[in-house]
């Protein structure tokens, strides 16, 4: 085991320890150690170095006590001579060991020769050293002492028969020794044996390595104990003379710094007594010069004079940073691929990104930097001159502002899809009307024919052909009388469809008779004669206008006509038993558009362009109610079978639905339609409404009326019938009577039937 | 199992059986096919089965089942889809497939065919737009005409073919009445003989849109646009004799005299709207169908109905049939067939739904000896032939190149239709076992 040489002290108690192993093993195995620690006293400059312990360990072994004392004066004298001729001397003691063994005496100092060439020619060798060297560090850390006696003179337990105690307190005994003879004898045996030595400390033998053995040496030469330790190393002078900023002493700071200087208090008062006799003049400071007009701060935020100038002061809105694809030459993954830039075309127009992030290779190609100067100038203007008004924010989810509505599912039945035409027109269809049983539609088309069609199967049943192109046709209300009342140019037919049983058609056979037609009343000539129509076997009323609207009482006996003509010859009644026609008792205020009966009692809408009006039949006067729709242009009417709520719709495309016991104005406004709506309808049992449009689609909607006044009408939207070709749009639509289908009829000259 | 070919195709053991004769029988052994077969790939290879031991074997479609099932897909997905195992040898049963293998010459009307009837295998009857009944013995060859209507005819019922002499019909028409004609069905057909009817019965107040005998033929029913289905009796007025036949032969326009009007025996009064189709099949129990979205099953004894199943959709057509003449089928103003089942107590959900028209149901009809089929007639111009075992058409007829208004099974293997192109049209061969 070798010790790392850090310093003489350490090597020093290295050496200690050896040396107080150095005790009783044999008398010649001692003597060169102790010589050694001879040595070491007297060549060893550390002034600490104690003496004591050595002294006591060689006390220790007072056998031997004699012998060494008047060797240590011979080696002494030697090392006195020559300090480093250690090696003779050894030689002298092995000599002197061969004086009691003469025989062997130069094998072991041709050993030690051997062993000194060996280490001055091997380089093998020295790398083993340092290994050792390295080794060193751990190892003596990690062994313990066995012996935790203490720092103890070891004779006190010279009569014990332990020599300490280890780690755990037991009792280290002390071992056997071999008696001088057989020491001697295991000496000549072991050519090595000279270099064991015993530890007195821990009682053990230890032997020394070859590294120790050549560390002793070299001490004895008075050499440092390891070879690579260089004593001449230059000086490092790690003291800094640059100025720290602690003091190098840590005396405290003397009283002088802090009592006020009598000397130069004297001067100061010297100095101002000089002052004010007037001796010395002192200069007055400068003021700062008046500086110009302060610029008005434009963008200073919050200053607090502009806080209280403006009540509503408005910070100007804060900016997002340009980021790195905004940049003139941004890096690559900013640029978009082709595929990215084809995509951003496909997007809507709002939702593409505002910049798309390009390269140039200079400032200069960019392609605003020609009118970089003018714009930032406009840009500073538009900032100069902008009107900032506060806006206020809120922030509501707009799902929660849209109402809620029930379920389209859940309002089954209504029309969806549609499975039946009917085929047979040449122009567009103008006007449909069901029968009161849901069996027949009757329709009349601006190719001049009216048509009676059979629901079920789409078959054409009947065709009458006219000259002029069909205005409006109405099946009469009434099941027992098949009539349809036809509206064309000024006149207005009265057809019997043929469809009644015997008596039925006997009825209207009489009716229609041409021999008994009255004469008309004076009031009336002016506008309407009757007439008898020869072609068909009808009656014919000829107006002294168009008539632009039909519309039969619910008892199948009166029908209105209306004209565009104001006051009381708008609207004109006829009576199709008494064959008798009579206007309104009262005047009508603007050109009425459409009329409508009330479906229970003796009421009449009567919608003129702009608001609906209804009016008593039986009482003379003014209108009872005046709904005012806040509309263009009113195009249909429709009354719900309940009488309380009509649906209106307007040539803008919006509709809106009248709850007469709420107000004289809309309940519900809906605007759906692009175009202009051409006509609405109630279903006469099921909640459901519709409007057809010239964009040539249907709205059907649920339109559920309460018994209970409290509650008002539930509307939703709930189907968008499509199918009619664009041109033209649909002219009209009618609910089937007693099942949840619409007809609708196109400017494409057909009739779609839409069922649930 | 041939591990290289897994992947691509796994290959199941499966054994054809079949309850056919002996020219359609195959050996009972299993045989190895590739799981991804659809019924072609096992109807060309049964046909090569054949084919090996019989040289003249002409091809012929099948249909295969697997425990009842008809395939309709591959096998393999249908061995998925009904959770069956492959390990085993599958027996997989094959019956001739049920489509028209001929298409008789189409026999045109002078207006849209409203009404066919092949409930006698002599004959089959039509009525017409043009208020003319006609009867045809075979394709193209009217034997008979009936006069007398003066609306369209909406639907013609056989009532008494039995009787070998003279068959007894029925039509309706929308001129409100229905007409009974008698004439002889196996007379010569050089010319179409005109007959008019020897009863009128009056009652209805709207047109008649069905009508259907009972079996015995004692009486017949019909139900109108007027919400009613009335019953009459068919028998002659006891006045009018036996003479009134030889009458109508020679008889001609003059024929007021022998014709005798009859009234409503009974009214059954309980639709809302109109009843657009009724069936007798047994003797006191009509069933009928609705505008007013229900079905009824009336007792002709007490004149009440016993069951109301309520669709949702209006009705155009009922048949009743299947397992044991149980199954109501219905279609109306939507693309599906449904078929009820009375006999399931507390539902009144369809047992089944066909869906593969495209426009309203015209007409259906049960087969008249299996259980399984029954065709339905569609506005779309198709016919499909429906067998409950599968969802999927077994067959579809898109002979008409219009709305079909009506259609029905003649002698067991055609169909027989007629429509809005004016004509009847014969598929023929269908393979029913």
């Amino acid at each position: 085991m070798t010790k790392k040489s850090k310093g003489g002290k350490e090597d020093k108690t290295a050496i200690e320890t050896k040396s107080k192993s150095v005790s009783g093993k044999s008398q010649k195995q001692k003597k060169p150690v102790e010589k050694e620690e001879e040595l070491i006293q007297e060549s060893g400059t550390d002034s600490d170095y104690d003496g004591d312990s050595l002294s006591g360990s060689l006390n220790s072994d007072d056998f031997d006590s004699d012998i060494f004392e008047s060797e240590d004066d011979v080696t002494q004298g030697g090392t006195e001579e020559d300090g480093g001729d250690g090696e003779s001397s050894q030689d002298e003691l092995l000599d002197h060991e061969g004086s009691i063994d003469s025989e062997d005496g130069d094998d072991g100092s041709e050993q030690i020769d051997s062993d000194n060439i060996e280490e001055e020619d091997g380089s093998d060798e020295a790398s083993d050293r340092d290994e050792a060297v390295e080794e060193s560090d751990s190892s003596e850390d990690e062994v313990a002492p066995r012996n935790t006696v203490g720092d103890v003179p070891l004779n006190w337990y010279k009569d014990e028969k332990h020599i300490g105690y280890d780690i755990t307190g037991k009792k280290i005994t002390k071992k056997e020794r071999q008696d001088k003879l057989d020491s001697f004898l295991a000496s000549m045996d072991d050519s090595k044996n000279w270099r064991k030595i015993i530890d007195d400390y821990n009682d053990e033998e230890v032997e020394l390595t070859k590294e120790e053995s050549k560390m002793v040496r070299r001490l004895l030469k008075g050499q440092a104990p390891h070879a690579d330790f260089d004593p001449y190393a230059d000086y490092v002078d790690w003291f800094k003379w640059t100025d720290a900023i602690h003091p190098l002493s840590s005396a405290p700071e003397p009283k002088r710094r802090f009592i006020p200087s009598i000397w130069e208090a004297k001067k100061v008062v010297k100095l101002v007594r000089r002052i004010r006799m007037g001796l010395i003049k002192v200069k007055k400071p400068e003021e700062e010069p008046e500086e110009g007009p302060v610029p008005y701060l434009l963008w200073d935020a919050l200053t607090s004079d502009q806080k209280n100038k403006h009540l509503t002061y408005i910070p100007p809105p804060k900016l997002k940073l340009p980021g790195h694809e905004e940049s003139y030459n941004p890096s690559l993954e900013y640029i978009p691929t082709e595929e990215e830039k084809a995509s951003y075309e496909l997007m809507f127009e709002e939702d593409r990104p505002k910049l798309i992030p390009t390269r140039f290779t200079c400032l200069r190609s960019i392609p605003a930097y020609e009118n970089a100067l003018k714009e930032s100038f406009e840009r500073c203007l538009d900032l100069y001159l902008c009107p900032r008004i506060r806006k206020k924010r809120i922030n509501i989810d707009p799902e929660s502002l849209k109402p809620k509505l029930p379920s389209r599912k859940d309002l089954r039945p209504y029309p969806n899809s549609c499975y039946l035409e009917y085929k047979g027109h040449t122009g567009a269809v103008t006007s449909i009307s069901t029968d009161s049983s849901g069996q027949w539609i009757a329709s009349g088309s601006t190719d001049g024919s009216v048509r009676i069609w059979e629901v079920e199967t789409g078959r054409c049943l009947k065709v009458w052909q006219f000259d002029e192109a069909i205005k409006f046709v109405a099946w009469n209300p009434l099941s027992s009388l098949p009539v349809l009342a036809i509206a064309m140019g000024r006149d207005l037919f009265f057809l019997n469809t043929e469809l009644g049983n015997d008596e039925e058609q006997e009825v209207i056979k009489e009716m229609f008779h041409s021999g008994n037609i009255p004469e008309p009343e004076a009031s009336v000539a002016a506008i309407v004669t009757w007439l008898s129509d020869e072609l068909y076997g009808g009656i014919k009323i000829r107006h002294f206008k168009n008539i632009s609207s039909i519309d039969w009482h619910r008892k199948g006996d009166y029908l209105s006509t209306v004209m565009a003509s104001g006051e009381t010859r708008g609207v004109v009644l006829h009576q199709l038993s008494k064959k008798k026609t009579q206007r309104l008792p009262f005047k009508i205020r603007g050109l009425p558009v459409c009329t409508l009966f009330h479906p229970s009692l003796s009421y009449i809408f009567v919608a003129t362009r702009k608001d609906v009006r209804v009016y008593n039949l039986l009482k003379t006067g003014l209108a009872t109610k005046k709904l005012e729709t806040g509309m263009r242009e009113i195009s249909s009417m429709a009354i719900h079978p309940g009488g309380d709520n009509l649906i209106v719709g307007s040539k803008e495309g919006k509709m809106c639905w009248f709850d007469m016991d709420l107000s004289s104005k809309p309940y519900k406004t809906l605007k759906n339609h692009p175009k202009d709506i051409t006509n609405v309808a109630v279903h006469r049992s099921y909640p459901l409404f519709a409007s057809c449009s010239e964009d040539s689609t249907a709205y059907v909607f649920h339109g559920k009326v309460y018994n209970d006044l409290n509650q008002n009408p539930l509307i939703v939207p709930l189907e968008i019938l499509r199918g009619h070709s664009i041109k033209g749009g649909v002219l009209d639509c009618k609910f089937h009577p007693r099942q949840p289908w619409l007809f609708t009829a196109g400017a494409d000259s057909i009739i779609k039937l839409y069922c649930h | 199992m041939d591990v290289d070919g897994e992947d691509v195709s796994r290959r199941l053991h499966v054994k054809f059986v079949t309850k056919l004769d002996s020219p359609f029988k195959v050996p009972v052994n299993s045989v190895a096919i590739p799981s991804n077969v659809t019924r072609l790939g096992l109807s060309s290879i049964v046909n090569s089965i054949i084919q090996s031991d019989n040289p003249e074997w002409k091809t012929e479609p099948f249909d295969f089942l697997i425990d009842g099932e008809l395939i309709r897909m591959s096998l393999e997905e249908f061995l998925l889809a009904k959770g069956i195992s492959a390990e085993r040898t599958l027996e997989i049963e094959y019956i001739r497939a049920v489509t028209p293998r001929k298409e008789e010459e189409p026999s045109l009307h002078d207006d849209w065919v409203s009404a066919v009837n092949g409930s006698s295998p002599r004959f089959i009857l039509t009525g017409c737009y043009d208020g003319l009944g006609r009867v045809w013995s075979s394709a193209g060859s009217c034997s008979h005409i009936l006069e007398g209507h003066s609306g369209a005819i909406s639907s013609v019922a056989v009532v008494n073919s039995k009787d070998a002499e003279t068959v007894t019909v029925a039509t309706a028409s929308k001129d409100r009445t229905l007409r009974l004609f008698k004439f002889d069905a196996d007379e010569s057909v050089d010319s179409s003989t005109r007959v008019t009817a020897y009863k009128i019965l009056r009652g209805h107040k709207a047109s008649v849109q069905s009508v259907s005998a009972q079996k015995s033929g004692d009486m017949v029913c019909s139900s109108s646009w007027d919400c009613t289905i009335n019953l009459w009796n068919t028998n002659q007025s006891t006045s009018e004799g036996e003479s009134v036949p030889l009458k109508k032969r020679k008889g001609n326009n003059q024929a007021d005299e022998s014709q005798s009007e009859g009234e409503a025996v009974t009214t059954l009064v309980g639709h809302t709207q109109c009843v657009s189709s009724v069936v007798w099949p047994e003797h006191d129990v009509i069933y009928s169908a609705s505008w007013d979205h229900s079905v009824r099953r009336w007792d002709v004894e007490t004149g009440k109905d016993s069951l109301n199943l309520f669709c949702g959709k209006a009705l155009n057509t009922i048949d009743v049939g299947g397992e044991g003449s149980a199954l109501i089928a219905a279609g109306g103003s939507d693309p599906i067939l449904r078929v009820w089942d009375p006999r399931k107590p507390g539902t009144s959900a369809p047992v089944f739904q066909f869906s593969s028209h495209s426009s309203w149901i015209s007409a259906c009809k049960w087969h008249r000896s299996s259980w399984y089929h029954l065709l339905s007639a569609s506005y779309d111009g198709k016919i499909m032939l429906w067998d409950l075992r599968t969802a999927w058409p077994l067959s579809i007829i898109e002979t008409h190149n219009d709305k079909v208004l009506s259609a029905d099974w003649w002698k067991g293997e055609n169909v027989i239709s007629g429509g809005a192109d004016s004509n009847l049209r014969i598929s023929s061969g269908i393979a029913i076992s």
